[in-house]
């Protein structure tokens, strides 16, 4: 049995609701129109064959997913998206773990090097990319003269299909160190020093407590952060348009590339689509792996 | 009363979402400070090219009081299109386009444009001064839909320094497929590489026209629609094979998808010929600490050279803009194909004239004693004969089709055969003209 409310609380619950929705209107109207709405309609167009600008003509059904999966170039993107993917994310926390580890030690002057090291975190996509474009050019780039000076021959890095995603990724991880470096110090931080102070009079090493304590500790930063990597990696865009096109021979072409081209090169915005509601569905399913498998390892304090 | 004024903020700002998404009845023109006609001009040029723009613009703008054309730079053709299809037709579009020649059919097909034939009818303008070539690129079922303004055409650029090192005559560039492998092996030392092109559709297209070699069926979709890429045919296969036979003797670069990649390869010594647009010349001579030449498109056979494509690009005026707007847009388009405007704009960039005039005016003959590559693409564009070949091809989905064309070039590097490689292009090209 329920006990039916007063008429005044049921007023005055109605009239909070009303404020917190009224309070919550404007964030709910950008996130409404710019991210909800959006995803409705990349769903809707993925349905319909569309003019160049994007207005749907007639409903197909499901032929631009049934193209897709029939499609070589369509599985050579996936390739690439899962290359780029393995490349980067595991290398970046990997090398930016190992800085943050460093930068964690007081010394004197590491101020100077924490800041170094997230330094890349100030740096745009695109300027970045640029960077590594001249670094990379095979006629004047330092890569090449360098291989020159040691005696062997230069590299095409990112003109040749073996070299290309490769040479993608190193420019990426690099890009992304910033970032990671800077959560995982930040949670490194976050460790209670009295944990160390009692290893250390049990007499333990610093491998040990590595392991023992700081890893475990560490686990819901390198859980966010390994997260928050993978969706970025599987949403770049920058570095690819700038540094290879998509090329050659569409080696670098990783998914959310292929759907620009689509949509803004080739005026497909039905296959476009399409193809955005699959990475949607993959990394929706990945993230909730991660959550499903991962999280049970991850030490909540 | 917070409540009060927090439902009138949210209550305009609605007011004001609604506002953006309603259609204006009657499109007005936008004026300046000083009461003049704002015409919006959206263009490809960067670097030097955008340069020489700003200045045909400050030109226009001052020898007359009415109008003011400001130019905004779009980012490359591709990326220019892409932005113009967004707005085509409404109020935000931009009064003058510049869209690169193998757009043409696109622009035409989005309906959102005016031809200006309209207003050559209108004034009983004279077209007949222009560049035979020239118009019969933009000529479209005898209709004039857009204003000629930048057209260049590809030509093969070499290190004369390097040519004598090697014991070639630096005057004498190689015209043929034959002489250029000659050329580039005899060129091709440790660091140096003796040719290159940039893996862009529109050099491919450009060895396939000079064979007298069709792009798609229908005389090149000139006398109905095409149905059929036919690039994979025997000039295609002949260029493709150059590519093959010069990358596996090593003395062919391979310089990938960026311009100026490729210039950099040149300009460093890396590379002593390749081929470039007539557009990069002046830039290209300028920056090289060594003689710079300029030739002929290379062709299998001298005496079946067909001539040249007209590249580069157009100015196409908007739909759904004020009159005032458009006659302003014609206006300057008149002023830039003028032959002074023009004399001046080849001068400064290496596009050619598209009107022949102006190359008689002094600046020009200046110009041509102190550049003389200049004067070769004038010569090649003169010497084209008009054909469907050299007309060039029309089809709405070229930039797709290029990009299928330069992943058969880069699949040549990787050993694919000349065979398998032009015909996955074409197949790809063939499946999108249905569309």
């Amino acid at each position: 049995m329920t006990v039916a409310l007063p008429r005044q609380r049921i007023r005055t619950r109605l009239s909070d609701a009303a404020s917190g929705l009224l309070y919550l209107s404007p964030s709910i109207a950008l996130f409404g129109i710019f991210l909800v709405y959006p995803l409705f309609r990349t769903i809707y167009l993925s349905f319909f064959q569309t003019d160049t600008q994007g207005t749907p003509l007639s409903y197909v059904g499901g032929e631009h997913y049934a193209k897709l999966f029939m499609s070589a170039s369509f599985w050579q993107s996936i390739q690439a998206t899962v290359g780029f993917v393995l490349l980067t994310v595991p290398l970046t926390i990997i090398i930016a773990l190992g800085l943050a580890l460093l930068a964690n030690e007081k010394l004197r002057g590491i101020g100077f090097f924490r800041t170094a090291f997230s330094a890349t975190m100030g740096m745009s996509v695109a300027a970045s990319s640029v960077i590594w474009m001249f670094m990379y050019n095979p006629s004047i780039g330092i890569f090449n003269r360098f291989l020159e000076v040691v005696g062997a021959s230069g590299v095409q890095w990112l003109l040749d299909p073996q070299y290309a995603l490769l040479s993608v990724s190193l420019a990426t991880v690099w890009m992304n160190i910033g970032f990671t470096f800077l959560i995982l110090l930040g949670g490194l931080q976050n460790i209670d020093r009295t944990l160390y102070e009692s290893a250390d009079v049990a007499g333990t090493g610093y491998w040990t407590q590595l392991r023992a304590i700081t890893i475990p500790m560490l686990s819901p930063t390198l859980f966010f952060v390994g997260i928050i990597s993978l969706i970025n990696a599987f949403q770049t865009f920058g570095q690819i348009d700038l540094l290879t096109k998509g090329g050659p021979t569409n080696s670098t072409n990783v998914i959310v590339y292929a759907i620009y081209k689509d949509a803004f090169i080739n005026y497909n915005v039905g296959g476009a689509s399409a193809q955005a509601v699959l990475l949607f569905l993959a990394v929706l399913a990945l993230t909730w792996l991660q959550f499903k498998l991962v999280e049970r390892k991850v030490h909540y304090q | 009363m917070k409540k009060k004024a927090l439902f009138a903020g949210l209550a305009s700002s609605v007011l004001l979402l609604g506002a953006c998404g309603s259609e204006e009845a009657e499109p007005a023109a936008s004026a300046t400070e000083d009461g003049k006609t704002e015409v919006v001009f959206w263009h490809a040029m960067s670097g030097d090219l955008e340069t020489a723009l700003n200045n045909q613009v400050d030109a226009f703008n001052e020898s007359q009081e009415e109008y003011e054309v400001k130019p905004v730079f779009q980012g490359t053709y591709e990326e220019a299109l892409t932005k113009f299809n967004a707005v085509a037709g409404s109020t935000d579009a931009p009064a003058i386009m510049q869209t690169f020649e193998v757009g043409t059919k696109y622009m035409i097909d989005t309906n959102k444009i005016t031809p200006v034939q309209e207003f050559i009818d209108k004034e009983d303008f004279d077209t007949n001064v222009w560049e035979e070539n020239i118009l019969s690129y933009y000529q479209v079922d005898g209709k004039q839909y857009s204003m000629p303004f930048n057209s260049s055409t590809p030509v093969l650029i070499y290190n004369k320094d390097a040519f004598e090192k090697a014991g070639l005559d630096p005057e004498k560039a190689p015209r043929t497929y034959d002489k250029l492998k000659q050329a580039a092996k005899a060129l091709t030392t440790d660091g140096q590489t003796g040719f290159t092109m940039l893996n862009y559709g529109w050099f491919f297209e450009q060895l396939v026209a000079a064979q007298g070699g069709l792009y798609v069926d229908n005389d090149n979709g000139r006398s109905g629609a095409p149905t059929k890429a036919v690039f994979d045919g025997e000039e295609g296969q002949n260029a493709f094979n150059l590519i093959k036979e010069m990358y596996d003797e090593k003395t062919f670069m391979n310089v990938g998808q960026n311009w100026d990649d490729m210039r950099a390869a040149f300009q460093s010594g890396k590379v002593a010929m390749y081929l470039d647009s007539s557009a990069g010349i002046r830039t290209v001579a300028d920056n090289a600490d060594f003689e710079v030449g300029a030739s002929y498109l290379p062709v299998p056979n001298e005496a079946e050279r067909e001539g040249v494509i007209i590249g580069g690009a157009s100015l196409w005026m908007g739909d759904g803009i004020a009159d005032e707007t458009k006659q302003g847009a014609w206006e300057f388009m008149k002023y830039a194909a003028s032959k002074e405007a023009q004399a001046k704009w080849h001068v400064e960039t290496g596009y050619f004239a598209i009107n022949p005039e102006a190359y008689d005016e002094p600046i020009v003959k200046e110009m041509w004693a102190e550049y003389p590559q200049l004067k070769v693409t004038v010569d090649q564009l003169s010497e084209t004969k008009a054909s469907p070949a050299t007309q060039g091809a029309l089809i709405s989905t070229f930039p797709q089709s290029r990009q299928s064309v330069v992943n058969a070039m880069e699949s040549l590097y990787q050993g694919v055969s000349v065979e398998d490689a032009l015909k996955r292009a074409a197949d790809e090209t063939t499946s999108t003209l249905g569309q």
